[in-house]
């Protein structure tokens, strides 16, 4: 077995390399899993609005994106939801559009809250909390900054103030 | 600087060859020293040992040195003694960013920044695996193929100094014939179930040499079982996670094509009569069962906006041990939920100055209808809180989205009422009605109008929540076949020995040589009872050429 003792050596070093590349590679990637970070493109999705229309993430392709999520039994989100109002006014003429996903409530309570703060922007509905999980959700509020560039800029797990969601969506204009 | 390997008989050995492969004559250091032959592989080079090792020739003798390999199973073994001190992330529910500083302080903290929190996936961990799994193969390639060799061509007629070197040896003298001595041997070393082979009156008998491949068997089951542990890191292969569906309900099992509905749950709990007196009175469970139905989801699957369309593919009543079983994935019975909670109500309107009641009408506690028309009256649904509670503003508000405290806030329009209608804020429960005292928030209306429902016949109770544990484990199967494997290579190696004795005659003289890998004093025993039914008698002890523990 003189000559083909190499062959058998190189083989099997190669078949170590593969096998234990990719168990390696494998551990690494998988903790960065599911849950989107920042720099990553945020997960898709197509949510009912209000009106029954479907709403799909693709839909707002290229446009700086504000995506918040919110319930009526989440106080700090309910405090947020006007300042994201305002925020809009002002920026939308430049193609700022804020998503703001509902946590799979019922109709009324939603309703009811869009109607009494005179929200104009997107309010979609969850359904079954899949897209909270989808996002990896572990508090509320959370939104997400996506730049038009279709990469999350930042994700804020706490309430902001008007003038912090202004600093950061006037990073999002930024090139 | 070459060294010459060739042996007096004339047999080019390898460089590193302790014992000549062709007639045993012991060369290099080996010739000098007077101790009983190292035998090791039959005094074979070993692969690895070679004149110029390049970088693939280091990295080889790297791994197949058995001193590494050890080193690596105690490093190893060092490390999963680290992830048995906190527990690990995948068995946690809160966020293992918090939960080890909060419940472990700065030793939780540091333990959670090296990653300890999840050691038997960290890449370091797996190295580790990967390294010794590299080892087992290295380490038994480089030795069997060898051996091999060495054992398939085997000379018989041995050089003088291999026989009388070995560890059991006999010399002496004999009466009569020595091909007739031979034969009678021969005769009696095949009882013993030795193969018996002759060259003149030279004489190799041999047994058992199965049992050597043994441990190479071992590593192979170990190999497969590695194998099978690291292929459960493949996507779709490994699945242990938990699904709560409520009575009557179909829940999406995350991650697959697959659906699971709770047709019907059952509880038996144990009657007093049968517990003993110490738990009398207590909800011992006797019996829980979950009529499950798999479904696999063909179309829609992934679109919130639609509904999936099912397709059943298995059906099973799950019980604790005995669960469903669908090509590989299996839902096992955990636990259930079966606080009873309000799905639906029929409470009517009743007008307390006329006494009459108008409706029953239907309202559902997650999603109910914004419009009633109940009789001459129409109920508009203003707000809908599923746990009630005053804000800190004073105002109505819901703590959660769960129907633990639904309340529902009404506009009545009709005879009787004010033009624009009235509120009237309605409790379903009785326990929230007395504590947030509905009749003093209705007062302006409550002495003309109730709503309230006649019976537990108008109230719909949500079915138990029962909690399958979806698990699926292909690899297992070569876990276990990796286990066998690695046990019948344990067994052949331990159960049997290989024995071998060499005999040769110089001169009237009988040198006879023994070798065995296991059980010197076995051999010895053996040996002597061959000799002494060729007419030798001897005492075991007396064959010990020392060198040998056993």
């Amino acid at each position: 077995m003189g000559t083909a003792r190499k062959k058998v050596q190189v083989v099997i070093l190669i078949l170590v390399l593969l096998i234990g590349g990719f168990a390696i590679g494998q551990t690494l990637f998988k903790e960065k899993s599911k849950v989107p970070g920042v720099g990553d493109q945020p997960p898709g999705f197509s949510l009912f609005d209000l009106k029954g229309e479907v709403h799909s993430l693709a839909d707002y392709k290229g446009k700086p994106l504000v995506i918040t999520f919110w319930g009526t039994f989440c106080p700090p989100c309910i405090r947020e939801l006007p300042e994201f109002q305002r925020q809009y006014d002002k920026w939308k003429s430049e193609g700022l559009e804020v998503l703001a996903i509902n946590l799979s409530e019922a109709d009324l309570p939603v309703q009811n809250y869009v109607q009494r703060l005179n929200l104009n922007f997107t309010v979609l509905r969850d359904v079954n909390r899949k897209v909270e999980r989808m996002y990896g959700l572990r508090s509320y509020p959370t939104t997400f900054f996506v730049k038009p560039d279709g990469n999350i800029a930042e994700i804020v797990v706490a309430e902001m103030s008007e003038e912090q969601i202004q600093k950061r969506v006037e990073k999002l204009f930024e090139p | 600087m070459f060294q010459n390997t060739k042996c007096e008989c004339g047999h080019q050995n390898h460089v590193g060859t302790v014992l000549c492969e062709s007639c045993g004559k012991p060369l290099g250091e080996e010739l000098l020293s007077d101790e009983p032959l190292e035998m090791r592989y039959d005094g074979v080079a070993r692969r690895s040992q070679k004149a110029n090792p390049n970088l693939i020739d280091k990295i080889w003798s790297f791994f197949s040195s058995v001193k590494i390999a050890v080193y690596l199973i105690i490093i190893t073994l060092l490390a999963s003694v680290l992830g048995t001190i906190f527990t690990q992330e995948n068995m946690l529910t809160e966020d293992p960013a918090t939960y080890y500083e909060m419940n472990h302080g700065t030793i939780g903290k540091i333990y959670y920044m090296l990653g300890l929190s999840h050691t038997y996936n960290s890449w370091w961990y797996i190295t580790l695996l990967v390294m010794i799994g590299t080892s087992l193969v290295i380490c038994s390639l480089d030795r069997v193929l060898p051996l091999y060799r060495a054992l398939s061509k085997q000379q018989i007629r041995k050089h003088l100094r291999f026989i009388t070197r070995q560890k059991v040896v006999y010399t002496g003298p004999i009466e009569g014939s020595e091909e007739q001595f031979v034969e009678r041997i021969a005769e009696q070393l095949k009882k013993k179930r030795y193969k018996v082979h002759t060259e003149g009156t030279a004489l190799l008998a041999e047994k058992n040499r199965f049992s050597r491949w043994g441990p190479y068997i071992n590593h192979i089951g170990l190999i497969l079982f590695l194998l099978a542990v690291l292929a459960r890191s493949i996507p779709g292969l490994h699945m242990d996670m938990y699904v709560a569906v409520p009575e009557g309900q179909t829940n999406e099992i995350e991650g697959t094509e697959y659906y699971i509905k709770n047709e019907k749950f059952t509880v038996n709990y144990y009657t007093d009569d049968e517990l003993p007196d110490s738990l009398k009175g207590t909800a011992r469970p006797k019996l829980y069962e979950t009529k499950a139905v798999l479904y696999r989801c063909v179309e829609d699957c992934n679109e919130l906006t639609k509904e999936p369309v099912l397709e059943e593919v298995a059906r099973h009543d799950i019980v604790l041990n005995d669960p469903l079983s669908y090509e590989g994935l299996k839902a096992y019975q955990s636990g259930f939920d079966a606080t009873p909670r309000l799905e639906l109500v029929k409470p009517v309107l009743i007008n307390k100055q006329t006494g009459e009641e108008f409706g029953p009408f239907e309202l559902d506690i997650r999603n109910p209808q914004t419009t009633f028309q109940v009789g001459p009256y129409t109920l508009n649904l203003r707000s809908q809180y599923m746990e009630f509670a005053y804000g800190s503003n004073g105002e109505p508000t819901t703590l959660s989205r769960e129907p633990n405290a639904p309340a529902y806030l009404f506009i009545i329009t009709g005879p009787g009422l004010k033009e624009e209608g009235e509120a009237y804020l309605y409790f379903p429960n009785q326990i929230d009605k007395l504590q947030f005292n509905q009749d003093a928030l209705n007062r302006s209306i409550a002495d003309r109008f109730e709503i309230k429902v006649n019976g537990m016949e108008n109230v719909k109770l949500s079915g138990a929540i029962t909690y399958l544990n979806i698990r699926k484990d292909s690899a297992v199967p070569y876990i276990w076949i990796g286990a066998a494997i690695s046990m019948i290579g344990l067994i052949m190696g331990f159960y049997w020995h290989h024995r071998r004795i060499w005999l040769r005659f110089d001169q009237g003289t009988l040198s006879l040589g023994a070798h065995t890998n296991k059980n010197f004093y076995g051999m010895r025993s053996e040996v002597a009872w061959v000799l002494g039914k060729a007419g030798i008698e001897v005492e075991p002890k007396s064959l010990d050429n020392g060198g040998n523990k056993t």
